[in-house]
């Protein structure tokens, strides 16, 4: 255990600073910009499930935003025409999305490389459409309103920084389950999985239920992380959950480094910023520019493809890694 | 043969038009070391292939233990207790040489998914006895100073050591070596054949399909030659030897009628 400890003392210590810095934030540092942290936490949720996927198993989705989106409308749609608790709609919404991944997750996943690209974008467009579509449900194009708020017996979420508060709450335990995942042996059976899946079956790994059900442990993520945005937005549109939502989560997912738990918040964090802030202040001045995060997306993603193939973060990482063992090697000589 | 551990009755496999292993009777005795020869393209991969269930057979079948193996999927046959290695090496270049042989432990351990996600302690348990399993298996093929290096940073040898680890991880009754010597110098080979004489001491049957002959002269108990997806012969080494079809497959038809 104290080996373990000393191990990863440092991945503790920053752990610990991360969670202090994200009590701080809003609290000391950054009133206003309260909806952006809450965003980061949302998008932190959605992308760790497709690091999970991509990153260690090597499985492609392009499809993540039709997960964010059915737990976003289901959690919307019981709790506004059915009266159900936000709790309670959150829940079924989650239980929902996995059992649709699970089905769908078995014919999709005889499919590989290139084909499953195609599928997994298929399947997101094809439930963009039906949020589109189905009006009588979900409100058409126009989307969903007067989601309520999360409470407690009498204490109700109905600030920004109770959300937050609530909304880092999940993101941080499901970014601990997916560390504590990756460090177990379904995680080495993931990883056999991308490294060679004749070698994973070899050793007794059943690679085909085990891309579902990471695929599932990935839906539901961005399930829940789609009703935590229902229910702290109150209101819904299909916009947020089309082709270039989960073309902004791959590239969160890039940029943070595709194999790594914690580059995945790094990710998410960078690409909120400039989407959500940035580039609005931008667009304030320079209205054109306003729509350049699509452009963006794709040039981070080259740019990260070609020249840090690991991710923006994993790379710093390696490299803050390297200068440390360098010091701690010139040590002992002075 | 009353102690075979493993038996295929007229297994045959088909690709298209080509029948790479055409009506094979084999009986592999337990607890011994048995190799299958043959010149290229004599159907001994495809063989491998049908015992380790990459492949369904076209025809016949194969027992373990006694037990048809039938439609029984590669994962299930591990767990039976069927290790392999691969010609081509396969290791897993995102882990590291140690985590490598840990994934061999898969079949032998239980805890999964939930277990993993909180930590329980039986989570805890099982890895500590993954971690030092594997580690004894590194060990025993004399890399454990190479536990936290990257699989693809060692020579060909080593890796090829590397995935024998990590198939005896399994901790299999049967193991499958797939051509372990190519690529290996004299002194490697060397130490390639005690370590599959310490493996068959473990109680570990193994059959290995290899060309270097001198190698399998000097450690095979039991050969099988295949010549075009058939079995042409089988004896001790030194029938095998003498065994005019065998030279006649190897060299060609005129200088054995010689």
């Amino acid at each position: 255990m104290l080996a373990t400890f000393k191990r990863h003392w440092w991945s503790y210590l920053a752990m610990a600073a991360f969670l202090l810095f994200l009590i701080l934030l809003p609290t000391q540092l950054l009133g206003e910009k309260t909806s952006i942290l809450i965003l980061i936490g949302l998008y932190s949720m959605v992308t760790v499930g497709l690091c999970l996927l991509m990153g260690y198993t090597g499985q492609v989705s392009l499809g993540q935003a039709a997960f964010f989106g059915t737990g976003a409308y289901l959690s919307a749609i019981l709790s506004t025409r059915y009266d159900l608790d936000p709790w309670l709609a959150m829940l079924m919404a989650a239980v929902a999305t996995g059992v649709f991944a699970y089905i769908i997750g078995y014919p999709i996943f005889r499919l590989r490389g290139n084909y499953l690209a195609m599928a997994t974008l298929g399947l997101g467009i094809i439930v963009w459409i039906l949020f589109k579509e189905l009006s009588q449900y979900t409100g058409g194009p126009d989307g969903l309103g007067g989601i309520p708020n999360f409470s407690i017996g009498g204490f109700a979420f109905d600030n920004k920084l109770k959300r937050y508060f609530l909304i880092w709450s999940f993101a941080v335990c499901a970014l601990l389950i997916a560390q504590n995942v990756v460090r177990s042996r379904t995680g080495r059976a993931l990883k056999a999985i991308h490294g060679s899946e004749a070698a994973a079956m070899s050793v007794g790994i059943n690679i085909a239920q085990l891309k579902v059900k990471i695929f599932v442990l990935g839906a539901v993520y961005a399930s829940l992380a789609g009703s935590l945005y229902a229910h702290h937005l109150h209101h819904i549109s299909p916009n947020s959950f089309d082709f270039m939502a989960s073309v902004m989560v791959i590239t969160m997912a890039a940029a943070g480094g595709l194999a790594s738990i914690w580059g995945a918040v790094f990710g998410a964090a960078t690409i909120t910023y400039i989407s959500q802030d940035a580039l609005v202040e931008l667009g304030k001045s320079q209205p054109k520019l306003a729509e350049l995060d699509v452009v963006l997306y794709g040039l981070i993603l080259m740019l990260v493809m070609i020249f840090l193939p690991k991710g923006l973060f994993v790379s710093l990482r390696d490299a803050f890694d390297s200068w440390r063992q360098r010091r701690a090697r010139k040590g002992p000589v002075t | 043969m009353s102690s075979s551990i493993l038996e295929t009755k007229v297994l045959s496999k088909a690709f298209g038009g080509l029948t790479a292993v055409d009506k094979v009777d084999l009986s592999v005795e337990a607890n011994k070391i048995t190799s299958v020869i043959g010149p290229n393209g004599a159907g001994k991969t495809t063989l491998f292939n049908l015992i380790a269930g990459v492949y369904m057979p076209s025809g016949g079948e194969i027992c373990f233990q006694g037990k048809p193996l039938g439609k029984a999927p590669p994962h299930k046959r591990a767990a039976l207790g069927i290790a392999r290695t691969f010609q081509n090496v396969l290791l897993f270049d995102n882990m590291t040489a140690l985590e490598n042989v840990m994934t061999g432990q898969h079949p032998r351990s239980r805890y999964g998914f939930f277990e993993a996600a909180l930590r329980l302690p039986k989570a805890h348990r099982e890895e500590e006895t993954i971690s030092l399993k594997a580690r004894q298996y590194l060990n025993l093929v004399g890399l454990g100073v190479y536990a936290d290096r990257n699989p693809l940073s060692l020579p060909l040898g080593q890796q090829k050591l590397l995935t024998i680890a990590r198939a005896l991880a399994t901790e299999p009754r049967l193991l499958l070596l797939d051509e372990p010597g190519a690529g290996l110098n004299v002194l490697e080979k060397q130490g390639l054949s005690e370590l599959i004489r310490r493996i068959r001491e473990m109680g570990i049957t193994v059959v290995l399909v290899e060309h270097d002959m001198d190698l399998v002269m000097g450690i095979a108990e039991w050969v099988i030659v295949l010549d075009s997806g058939q079995k042409i012969a089988e004896g001790t080494a030194s029938q095998i030897q003498k065994n005019k079809r065998v030279i006649a497959a190897y060299l060609g038809d005129e200088e054995a009628i010689e």
